[in-house]
């Protein structure tokens, strides 16, 4: 699966930069940022013009977020009443759309270029929780053409490492998910010091 | 006997697990960042024979001609492609790709790309 998608990134360019890029912002797990850095690549090697590249990646992300947002805020409304005995009662949701209503920005912003697995959760949550569509495509569009940017100028500049570059940055990522990961059970398991039962 | 809530017991375990993860992704991520420098990238079956010569500086035309393929550096089939129409296996294309990548490193800079440009 990922060599047929590198196969076909390498053959035909920016269609396939923007066929994966919009699938992989929906929610299927495709390696986005190996496929920019190698995109990078081809752009030191004279095969793409940068401008087009990021312009293309951004596009194509920004175009999969939107899908994703519409299936948060027309489908995943009614799949949360239905499992919302699962999920807690409702001033519980009421305080979980509250909260990603109060911290979306910066939870779509980082989420398309630093910790880039969160993405397609992050625009279903935005979706489900009734985020402003306008300030989520301004965020989606600011962080999506930033992390565009920064993958294929990485690629660019290490266009003779890119396999070890991408596997540098998919860890990188999943590292700094596990630190965010750790501090809040940490700071969650401050909050339960108290009262111990004996 | 302090016994600790189920839920907080929950919590402890994914703290524990979430700083396992950042520990060993943290630790892959800097032991490839330190080989980097020194290791060369491996021939894929998704790789255009450009897009090797440029991963290990060396002539394009050179590694075209290293698996009897007619010269074009437009040409940017995957190996894996060049193998279905030349009908050979993709590993011994990577095998012969290989071969002239080490006989070009061996004779110099004659077989270098020029600096700068891609190949």
């Amino acid at each position: 699966m990922l060599d047929q998608l590198l196969a076909a990134l390498t053959r035909y360019g920016s269609p396939a930069l923007f066929a994966v890029v919009a699938i992989a912002a929906v929610g299927v797990p495709l390696p986005v940022t190996l496929l920019l850095i190698i995109t990078g690549s081809l752009v030191a090697q004279e095969a793409m013009n940068i401008w087009a590249a990021i312009a293309i990646a951004a596009a194509g992300s920004v175009a999969g977020d939107q899908l994703g947002f519409a299936i948060g805020r027309w489908g995943g409304k009614a799949l949360v009443a239905r499992f919302s005995a699962l999920l807690g009662n409702a001033e519980h949701i009421n305080k979980l759309e509250a909260r990603a209503k109060r911290w979306g920005g910066a939870g779509v912003f980082l989420s398309r270029w630093l910790v880039t697995p969160l993405g397609p959760w992050i625009n279903l949550a935005s979706g489900v929780a009734g985020y402003s569509w306008l300030r989520f495509t301004l965020w989606d569009f600011l962080g999506e053409s930033l992390g565009a940017a920064l993958y294929i100028w990485l690629g660019r500049l290490f266009s003779d490492r890119v396999q070890q570059v991408g596997a540098i940055l998919g860890d990188s990522g999943w590292a700094i998910i596990g630190i965010l990961a750790a501090a809040f059970f940490g700071w969650k398991l401050l909050a339960r010091r108290g009262p111990v039962h004996a | 006997m302090v016994r600790p809530r189920y839920g907080t017991l929950i919590v402890i375990i994914g703290f524990c697990l979430a700083l396992t993860a950042a520990l060993f992704f943290g630790s892959r991520a800097g032991r490839t960042a330190r080989r980097m420098h020194w290791r060369n990238e491996a021939i894929r079956p998704w790789m255009s024979v450009p897009f090797v010569a440029h991963q290990h500086h060396t002539r394009a035309e050179l590694l075209f001609r290293a698996i009897h393929v007619e010269p074009n550096p437009r040409d940017r089939r995957p190996i894996r492609d060049i193998a279905r129409d030349e009908k050979v296996p993709v590993s011994a294309l990577i095998h012969d790709l290989e071969k002239a990548i080490q006989d070009s490193n061996r004779a110099g800079p004659e077989g270098a790309a020029p600096p700068g440009k891609a190949p």
